[in-house]
């Protein structure tokens, strides 16, 4: 989850979200390395006092500012483009979740083995409980097995909403009459939080997303209870 | 009609090389000196193009005279007559157009009024528009809720649990 004056990305809980990190910090350096360029352009082209009055053109000035950037490209899609595959690859989920977004709460169904289905909703805040994180906690939390492949398809019920957990790099839209599939395997163990994120009505901020990961005979366990 | 004087004008700057594009009758009684940096009848203090088309001052009697004394040996000139000269044909020295103008001064000046107006918006803001915090800000709750995160080994590589000893018990 996000701390306080958090200004980067939440450390990752999954394999993917750490490729997404070294992406994000390997385009930050290519980025900050242009802006430091261009800003001692800027600062040098205002302190000059040169004037060349019948410039016109500057043939290979220009093919150097078009070839370069070319390659500085190159050097950025280069790992995005790996990356976008790498996410889509097909893992043999071991199991299928499916959320359902409702105004405004989300409902689990795990019906792989046994049925079960739930509702999450926000627990209001109270002022004695000093440990509560305010509008991120559920009374349902989505228990799930670590080092597992996961296939999670997201709809909705009425509107749009979307499912989202920052330290897993997973976003999907749920649309009504649409089924979103994604699919994420979580490192370790751990309460992860997100929140719904697509505009969906006067509780929008109010309807968040806790998965609790734990290991794979804690969720027997679990899921054993639940069915009961 | 219209072309004719454009091949009027086109044949003058073939011959003289001289200013030549309209506004001659705004002059007055300027000399024509030269092209200037753009062809047109104007004067422009520049330091990249100090020649202008045409002298800065209309000619009187007294200046024409100077010229005249001007074509013979400059050490008869004074002082005096120099600096007439040269203001004739010109309206400021070097110095002068390179000259600092202060304009830095209100420029600053200005920018601080405007951030200060900014910073006293937030802080009326601050004072009659803003709702009191959640109580989940208070110092008591946010050292409950760090507790609960260090517990739970929130961020644990890089974020608030990797900074926490957790074999001590303390922060590293």
């Amino acid at each position: 989850m996000t701390t306080w004056s958090c200004m980067n990305l939440q450390d990752s809980a999954s394999p993917i979200m750490e490729q997404l990190i070294f992406f994000h910090d390997h385009t930050m350096m290519i980025i900050t390395m242009i802006l430091a360029m261009v800003l001692y352009f800027m600062a040098s082209t205002i302190i000059n006092e040169l004037v060349d009055r019948y410039m016109l053109e500057g043939q290979t000035m220009e093919l150097m500012w078009t070839i370069v950037p070319a390659v500085i490209l190159l050097f950025i899609t280069t790992p995005s483009l790996r990356l976008l595959y790498l996410m889509d690859e097909i893992h043999n989920p071991i199991m299928t979740i499916k959320t359902i977004g409702h105004q405004w709460y989300w409902s689990y169904e795990y019906s792989d083995f046994v049925n079960v289905e739930f509702d999450s909703y926000m627990t209001p805040y109270e002022g004695d409980n000093k440990s509560m994180f305010r509008l991120l906690e559920t009374d349902n939390h989505v228990t799930l097995p670590m080092h597992s492949f996961i296939r999670i398809i997201v709809t909705a019920a009425d509107v749009l909403h979307s499912w989202t957990i920052p330290s897993l790099g997973i976003k999907a839209d749920a649309t009504p009459g649409r089924l979103n599939q994604s699919s994420f395997m979580i490192n370790r163990p751990g309460l992860l939080y997100g929140q719904c994120s697509e505009i969906c009505g006067a509780n929008h901020s109010f309807m968040p997303i806790v998965i609790e990961s734990v290991s794979t005979e804690n969720f027997i366990e679990w899921i054993k209870k639940l069915s009961e | 009609m219209a072309s004719r004087l454009l091949f009027s004008s086109l044949r003058q700057v073939q011959k003289l090389q001289k200013a030549c594009i309209h506004g001659r009758s705004r002059i007055g009684n300027r000399e024509v000196v030269g092209f200037g940096f753009n062809g047109q009848y104007s004067y422009q203090d520049r330091i990249d193009f100090p020649m202008p088309a045409i002298r800065f001052k209309e000619s009187t009697p007294d200046i024409v005279a100077l010229r005249e004394k001007e074509k013979g040996d400059w050490r008869k000139l004074t002082l005096e007559e120099k600096k007439a000269l040269y203001r004739a044909s010109f309206c400021m020295t070097f110095t002068e157009m390179n000259a600092p103008t202060g304009e830095w001064k209100s420029i600053i000046g200005i920018a601080c009024v405007l951030i200060s107006i900014g910073i006293w918006v937030f802080i009326l803001e601050r004072l009659f528009v803003y709702k009191e915090l959640p109580t989940s800000f208070s110092e008591e709750s946010k050292k409950a809720q760090l507790k609960r995160m260090i517990d739970l080994r929130v961020n644990p590589i890089e974020g608030i649990s990797s900074k926490f000893d957790y074999e001590k018990g303390e922060w590293k």
